[in-house]
């Protein structure tokens, strides 16, 4: 009995990670609740199909003529209603949960969809192409996903620290997808000992682990304000101002982009 | 005999600060260490400093609104600072000194406005108005400051919500001069309202008649404790307990004569506050808990244990 | 000592003036009680006394200057008051509490000398609580917490001392040994005494002057024998009484009313 115990959780938990897609005729009006499934749909040629997306979706660049329905976290119901789509795509999280149900009382089919790491993009590309009947492209999509993954993971020549707030500090944990983009692009999380996505450290721990680069999520191109801060200069990469200033679309979220992410990655690193 | 043995507490205080921490430093290295010179030594300096700031703002506020569990943040300085870091994320203030100049400012507005409520009607600081005004205000800050989050880019401001919890990550050598040249003033205030305050405890009549002279002596510890609770809030952000604890703990051995008291809550609330430093750094390394919750869990039970003597008695 | 001269004074937004034209005139070795029925003025009276508010009219003065020109540590250091209630925050010992009688003469930053401490013993034990001197105040019975308020005020040195209805919680014995305290105090230490209290027999067993209040108006001044008269007590008190003379001071005995007019 003790050992079907794992067995059942571990169905239960399958079960639970992505929500049986509804059958049905493909779908021919869409909201996109997450920037990944913006570009994936586009990426598969649905684009055409999304009728909403989220403010922060902007890739592709015809992503952007699609009108916003505001935030996705939760969405606004009403925004998203008034599109009237026959599917709506969410990220599988706890208000999103709540929001499915209400859309699914008026009516509205929804599905959510895990997207946490890199292996998330494959499957969740699968998915789309049955709601919509992409399979085709959805499948050549998920295998070059998989490919990435089956590269073996190289040798880490460098290291760092992902630091996404700097007081508290804060950094990025091997339960991160950053953390797997650095595994592949060959540089080494200093904290990867942390299994949390992101953890609040002391900097003494950043200095005493001295990483050679400080990657920061930015846009700006320009050293973060923290770099100039006494006591972070403390920490050698930020001294010799050693910083990856990764964009954050690109960077900042797993998608069919994420190889060429890994690419752009290796090329900073080998400056 | 107690004086001594707190100064050594304090003294041990600050060098466990500076000898223990996530990163391994050997005994033999730690002058010449970086993360003893630039991390560390400015970290327990400031530890204590703010620790003591509360302390002493704590008795004294205890004192003024003739309530044992009154403490630094229940005039509304913490919803005010709060307020004023929030707006600075979500509005992108430029500059290292953004945060904690803003909450600063608005600890003084949240301040301004329970001032200005305790005197309406000709209250001259009633000590139950400037309580509810100060649940009040701090309360509608709470209410904005929430409603700016929940419009704003979320990561962000919840990384703001972790700053207020309380921290001294960010403490440098800049942040401890500033502290060390601030403080004193207010805290020289506070001193010298020691035989006032110990006047007030028999009430306001009383005390005048003893010859206090009543309302300059609420306005000087209302603002010379509440600025020392700003300071501390922009620089730390808001950690609880410490300014409701540590004067009751002093009490204990000291008694209610604020000549002892106030000194021996400086020490004692800088001591405690190196130590929750300390433990914050260590018990879950790599990962660091906020301050705020390790006074927290240190403070309850203490403070639970200190009812119980108190109703007892 | 304190000199109130044809002092009027309303309070703000009040209907009607708090007092009308009342004089007295405290001075050293006097013991001098104000009586009236309730609001009458008595506390006012008191209050426009120690200069905590200004009169309208009239001067009210403290050893030749007006009261209100007086800082409250001077006045501390001339005048001991015992208000109506105190209300103590935290746990005291008697002779913390006393000690508290010093502050007036004590310098910002110095610190208690032996004076202040001999001054402490000779307060407590004139008012007879020497014994008690290391109990918590929490343990003292209301006679003796009311004896241990009076040491405090000695303890300021004072050459008046002001009671506001000292004895209003005590009972028979505590309340004869209080005025019996301060009648002991005005004669031997000469000392200017100014009470405020309803109890009328006590009052005018002890005290050396009386006046009596009704709506801010002194209607009498002077000996208790001549103020307190059958018909005076009754017109200002609106109750009957029958007067009964011991040791020279009259003593009032309040009379029931016909059957009649019984409810």
């Amino acid at each position: 009995m003790l050992r079907r115990l794992p067995v059942a959780l571990l169905v239960l938990f399958a079960c639970h990670t992505t929500a049986r897609p509804p059958d049905g005729p493909p779908a021919r009006r869409i909201v996109s609740l997450l920037p990944s499934f913006t570009e994936i749909l586009f990426a598969i040629g649905a684009g055409d199909r999304v009728v909403g997306r989220t403010q922060w979706c902007d890739y592709p660049p015809a992503a952007v003529q699609v009108p916003s329905v505001g935030e996705a976290l939760p969405p606004n119901i009403e925004a998203v209603a008034a599109k009237k789509p026959d599917l709506v795509v969410l990220y599988n999280a706890g208000p999103n949960v709540t929001a499915a149900k209400q859309l699914e009382r008026i009516g509205i089919r929804t599905v959510l969809i895990d997207m946490n790491r890199l292996e998330d993009v494959a499957p969740a590309a699968r998915t789309l192409g049955r709601l919509t009947g992409f399979e085709p492209q959805a499948d050549s999509l998920a295998h070059a996903m998989d490919r990435i993954l089956d590269e073996p993971r190289p040798t880490p020549t460098t290291t760092l620290a992902f630091v996404v707030w700097d007081n508290p500090p804060i950094v990025i944990g091997r339960g991160s997808y950053l953390d797997e983009l650095a595994t592949h692009a060959g540089a080494s999380n200093v904290f990867h000992d942390v299994s949390a996505p992101s953890a609040q450290v002391s900097l003494e721990t950043i200095v005493a682990r001295d990483p050679a680069w400080i990657a920061v999520l930015s846009d700006s191109g320009t050293p973060p304000a923290f770099a100039k801060r006494r006591e972070w200069r403390a920490v050698r990469a930020v001294r010799e101002g050693h910083f990856l200033l990764l964009r954050g679309s690109l960077f900042g979220r797993p998608s069919p982009r994420s190889g060429e992410a890994i690419r752009q990655f290796r090329a900073l690193l080998a400056r | 005999m107690k004086w001594t043995l707190l100064i050594v507490l304090s003294v041990a205080a600050l060098i466990a600060s500076v000898m223990l921490g996530p990163a391994a430093v050997p005994l033999a290295d730690l002058l010449h260490s970086d993360i003893v010179w630039d991390l560390r030594m400015p970290r327990a300096l400031l530890a204590f400093l703010v620790g003591g700031s509360l302390g002493v703002a704590g008795a004294g506020l205890q004192a003024l609104v003739r309530n044992p569990l009154a403490d630094p943040f229940l005039l509304g300085l913490s919803g005010g600072a709060g307020l004023g870091a929030v707006l600075a994320i979500a509005l992108h203030l430029p500059g290292p000194w953004a945060l904690p100049l803003a909450a600063f400012a608005g600890a003084l507005a949240a301040l301004a406005l329970v001032y200005r409520l305790g005197l309406i009607g000709g209250a001259a600081l009633d000590p139950r108005i400037l309580l509810l005004g100060g649940v009040a205000v701090g309360a509608f800050a709470a209410a904005i400051t929430t409603a700016i989050v929940s419009l704003a880019d979320a990561a962000e401001l919840r990384n703001a919500f972790l700053w207020l919890w309380g921290g001294l990550s960010g403490a440098s050598w800049d942040a401890v001069l500033l502290i060390a040249v601030y403080a004193p003033i207010p805290l020289l205030v506070l001193l010298a309202a020691a035989r006032p305050l110990d006047l007030l405890a028999l009430g306001e009549e009383p005390a005048s008649y003893l010859g206090a002279d009543v309302e300059a002596v609420k306005r000087r510890v209302y603002l010379a404790a509440s600025l020392l609770t700003a300071a501390a809030v922009a620089v730390s952000g808001v950690i609880g307990f410490v300014g409701l604890v540590v004067p009751h703990i002093a009490r204990l051995t000291w008694g209610h004569r604020h000549r002892a008291l106030l000194p021996a809550a400086f020490l004692g609330g800088g001591a405690l506050l190196a130590i929750a430093d300390t433990l914050a750094r260590m018990v879950v390394a790599p990962r660091e808990l906020p301050v705020g919750v390790v006074t927290a869990l240190i403070g309850v039970p203490v403070f639970a244990f200190l009812l119980r003597r108190w109703t007892i008695a | 000592m304190l000199q109130l001269d044809d002092v009027t004074f309303r309070y703000p937004r009040a209907s009607r003036n708090a007092l009308s034209g009342v004089s007295l005139d405290v001075g050293h070795g006097q013991f001098h009680a104000v009586l009236g029925p309730n609001g009458s003025g008595k506390t006012t009276l008191v209050r426009v006394a120690l200069g905590a508010v200004a009169p309208l009219v009239g001067r009210a003065d403290v050893d030749g200057r007006a009261a209100v020109s007086w800082s409250k540590q001077e006045l501390a250091r001339r005048i001991g008051v015992v208000p109506q209630r105190e209300d103590n925050l935290f746990p005291q010992r008697v002779r913390e509490t006393v000690l508290l009688g010093r502050y007036p003469h004590l310098s910002l930053w110095g610190r208690e000398r032996s004076e202040d401490r001999d001054a402490v013993d000779r307060a407590l034990a004139a008012c007879d609580v020497a014994h008690l001197a290391d109990r918590w105040v929490w343990t003292l019975s209301g006679g003796e917490y009311q004896r241990v308020r009076v040491a405090r005020a000695l303890a300021q040195a004072p050459q008046l001392l002001v009671l506001d209805e000292p004895s209003m919680s005590l009972d028979l014995r505590h309340a004869m040994e209080l005025f019996e305290l301060v009648r002991g105090l005005v004669a031997q230490q000469g000392l200017g005494v100014l009470m405020i209290t309803h109890d009328l027999n006590l009052a005018a067993r002890f005290a050396d002057a009386v006046l009596l209040l009704e709506n801010g108006r002194a209607i009498a001044a002077g000996a208790p024998v001549d103020v307190l008269t059958q018909e005076t007590v009754a017109a200002v008190f609106s109750w009957p009484v029958a007067i009964q003379m011991i040791e020279g001071r009259p003593q009032m005995l309040p009379l029931r009313k016909p059957k009649e007019s019984r409810p």
